[in-house]
């Protein structure tokens, strides 16, 4: 694909005809009624429309298309146990967040006042929760930004590690396995400017590192911890993105005089598109709501406030505080924040994606 | 058909033999304590349980204050409290005025128990009770005392630490400078308790008005005004100057102090057991230092827990829960409670009882918190605090102290925007409970 190329999904393939690949996922509500004549007939024309430049004959293209020929009762029992789960923890508990987030009541449930957009508007009047908002953009892009691009490289190098390969990935995976408490602890404990090691080599290094006063260190130490315990989940994803990139095509380059880091650029990014897009989706959603452990641990969303993340400030409000309106009310807003931040993502990054890998 | 039968009578004798052994009636006690506290609040429960034949008292963990005042509170919306639960001082006014809760006094008196609540240490009364009567049952008071490290003192030539702040920082300054240790403190952890709230009412300054929330709901905080805010300047110069250091996450001010690297360390007289066991240091702890121009200092106020009884039992439970806090409030109990935690006796008499025991010719440290307690009279500026909501106003009061130490506010600033912002909580929390606790005054019965 050229980097010119338009970015609507149709204008991919020039030469199918305009309905063939949207044709393909309409097939899937109308399968049942469909003769198996039909059926081949969309598939042929769908990979007819695909093949011609990739020289990878008949194989069901992309991430996104799922085709069930026969019925829906077996998805729908496979799909139970997962719907079951999002209605009693997702959906019940979400409903309970949107009715307590207009009630004012005393943490015993005995008083409760309905208050309607109150507990709302005392959010936007608050400068504290404004500055909760700004910690938190910055909290989750910049720990987007550092994971992501570790993990690229950390995933790249990995067939560059020629002995002890295996050690190399489970060394980088390590992290997953321990609880984000934990992991802050450590970072805190590293990086305590009276005890920790790191810290003590930051100062030999003439860097005056002091996470307990000043705020701007106190962040980055989140920021760092929270992304290390993240790097090996986007690791996993891009190791396995990068195996999916044909290795005729990086010879190919190579033969023609590409460097590594020129095929990296070149080849491999471009063809882990999909997998950075869905990655950076679960990055913003991980910071946004795995990360309160890992703030409590550390800074306790201190010094000043300079770490309170919205969804630590959630769990303080909520569980420390008992101010359970205003903490239901946080956690309705920071959903829909969530929810915009990945709807601009699909609206403006999913189209620039390529799926076709 | 047989076997279904001779199963059915099996079960049969069983349910007539349940009721038999179960005799006991048995009462759940939710609390917080843990480490050397948890272990000793076990072996309070299992005497208590040891010394009569009626009564079982089940002693859960549910994890740190917050966690169980949430534990109780999910359990309560749930219709399934515990019988007692124990819940920090912080959480006096959300108890009080929860309506989940039964009056220990009522109680006791209903089932016939005479408690001496007179006998109570005053500033131990007078922060458990609401219009003259005893609405939960103190267990754990702690008071904040002075810990130091004697070599540093005798090495820098002091005897041991001064009675005012003005004289003791000399003193710290000192020892940074002639090399002695390089942290001459360190900043607690509960700051706000010892060094604002304690300090307030050790040198007579108000914290609130309606004589600090104990006149009514209405109060609102006037820190800002006292010598808080010269307080809060001067941690922030130490800070600033090297001879206070942050133990900082990951690590506590307590092992600061007890591996000998900060000299003096401000913290609740609870931490004896602690202290005792890890301290490698040869260490001893005196009162609270008092601003010179306040003389006499007044007594110093508590922290800790208290054990509420919780409304929705039937009354045979009541007789398990009132017969241990009969056990709870003993001369005998109180002593050993005392000794063996480092928690200060709840009644005079306790502590009169330790006193010709002995037991602080080996134990002066421990003799501190009571005598710093019961010194002078209460008055309305070191009787308590009675603020709705005060965990919340704390933390929003500890926020704007970081903001002095980080640089970026003046104390006066922060002080005013702590008070803007704990008076606004204060008045969401009188909006919520306005017209609530009536019936705990006595002319309603």
């Amino acid at each position: 694909m050229k980097a010119s190329a338009p970015i609507a999904p149709s204008s991919i393939w020039p030469e199918a005809p305009a309905d063939s690949p949207s044709g393909l996922a309409r097939s899937q509500h109308k399968s049942p009624g469909e003769t198996a004549a039909g059926r081949r007939a969309v598939t042929e024309r769908a990979s007819k429309a695909w093949t011609p430049k990739r020289g990878q004959p008949d194989r069901e293209p992309g991430l996104k298309r799922a085709n069930f020929g026969r019925g829906v009762g077996l998805p729908t029992l496979l799909l139970l146990p997962q719907v079951l789960i999002l209605v009693f923890f997702f959906f019940i508990p979400s409903l309970r967040a949107l009715t307590q987030s207009v009630l004012l009541s005393d943490p015993f449930g005995t008083t409760v006042h309905f208050v309607w957009f109150d507990n709302f508007k005392a959010l936007f009047a608050n400068g504290e929760y404004r500055q909760s908002l700004v910690t938190t953009v910055w909290f989750t892009v910049a720990q987007n930004v550092i994971t992501l691009a570790i993990a690229v490289v950390l995933a790249f190098a990995t067939d560059r590690v020629v002995r002890a390969r295996s050690v190399y990935r489970t060394l980088i995976l390590l992290p997953y396995a321990i609880a984000p408490a934990i992991a802050g602890i450590l970072w805190a404990f590293l990086f305590n400017p009276v005890v920790g090691p790191l810290a003590h080599m930051l100062h030999a290094l003439g860097i005056s590192w002091d996470p307990n006063r000043n705020p701007n260190d106190a962040l980055w130490l989140v920021i760092m911890a929270a992304s290390w315990k993240h790097i090996c989940y986007d690791y996993i994803f891009l190791v396995v993105g990068l195996l999916a990139v044909p290795v005729s095509l990086m010879e190919a380059a190579a033969v023609d005089g590409a460097g590594p880091i020129r095929r990296f650029f070149l080849i491999a990014l471009p063809m882990l598109g999909p997998t950075i897009f869905f990655l950076a989706v679960m990055n913003f959603i991980y910071g946004f709501f795995e990360t309160f452990a890992i703030i409590d641990a550390v800074t306790h969303g201190g010094p000043a406030g300079a770490t309170n993340i919205l969804v630590y400030k959630v769990f303080v409000d909520g569980f420390i505080n008992l101010d359970l309106g205003s903490s239901a009310a946080q956690s309705v807003l920071l959903m829909t924040f969530a929810l915009i931040c990945t709807l601009l993502q699909f609206r403006y990054f999913d189209h620039k994606v390529n799926y076709g890998v | 058909m047989k076997k279904m039968a001779f199963i059915a009578a099996l079960f049969g004798v069983l349910a007539l033999a349940a009721p038999a052994q179960a005799a006991r009636v048995e009462v759940q006690w939710w609390h917080a304590m843990s480490g050397v506290l948890g272990e000793r609040l076990n072996e309070l429960v299992e005497k208590f349980n040891a010394s009569q034949d009626k009564y079982t008292v089940v002693a859960v963990a549910k994890g740190n204050y917050d966690e169980v005042t949430n534990g109780v509170i999910a359990a309560y919306r749930a219709k399934r409290p515990p019988e007692m639960v124990q819940i920090a001082e912080r959480g006096y006014m959300t108890m009080l005025l929860s309506g989940a809760v039964v009056p220990v006094q009522e109680l006791l008196d209903q089932k016939g128990y005479k408690v001496d609540f007179s006998d109570f240490v005053k500033p131990v009364a007078s922060f458990w009770s609401y219009k003259g009567r005893m609405s939960a049952m103190p267990f754990n008071s702690s008071t904040p005392i002075f810990w130091y490290n004697k070599d540093h003192f005798q090495k820098a030539g002091f005897d041991k630490p001064a009675a005012t702040w003005q004289e003791l920082e000399k003193q710290l300054y000192a020892i940074k400078a002639k090399g002695v240790s390089e942290c001459g403190t360190v900043l607690p952890g509960d700051f706000f308790w010892s060094l604002l709230e304690n300090y307030s009412a050790i040198n007579n300054q108000p914290y609130g008005t309606l004589a600090n929330g104990f006149d009514g709901l209405g109060t609102e905080f006037v820190y800002n005004k006292t010598k808080v805010v010269s307080q809060v300047a001067r941690l922030k110069k130490w800070l600033d100057d090297g001879v206070m250091q942050i133990a900082g996450q990951g690590f506590s001010p307590e092992q600061l102090f007890t591996s000998g690297r900060c000299s003096t360390f401000v913290n609740s007289t609870a931490s004896h057991g602690n202290i005792e066991r890890n301290a490698k240091i040869n260490w001893s702890a005196t009162f609270l230092p008092h601003e010179s121009d306040i003389n006499p200092p007044l007594n110093s106020t508590i922290g800790g827990g208290a054990i509420w009884v919780m409304k929705g039992h039937t009354p045979e439970r009541y007789d398990a829960v009132a017969a241990f806090l009969d056990f709870v409030a003993q001369a005998e109990t109180q002593v050993w409670w005392h000794g063996v935690t480092g928690y200060v006796p709840a009644t005079n008499k306790a502590y009169a009882m330790a006193r010709e025991r002995g037991y602080y010719k080996d134990h002066p440290t421990r003799e501190i918190a009571v005598l710093q307690l019961s010194r002078g009279t209460p008055n309305d500026n070191s009787r308590g605090f009675r603020f709705g909501n005060f965990v919340q106003t704390m933390l929003a009061q500890r926020s704007e102290v970081e903001a002095v130490f980080t640089g970026q506010k003046q104390p006066q600033q922060a002080m005013d925007d702590a008070v803007k912002r704990g008076n606004e909580i204060l008045r969401q929390f009188e909006k919520l409970n306005a017209g609530k606790g009536t019936e705990w005054s006595p002319e309603a019965k």
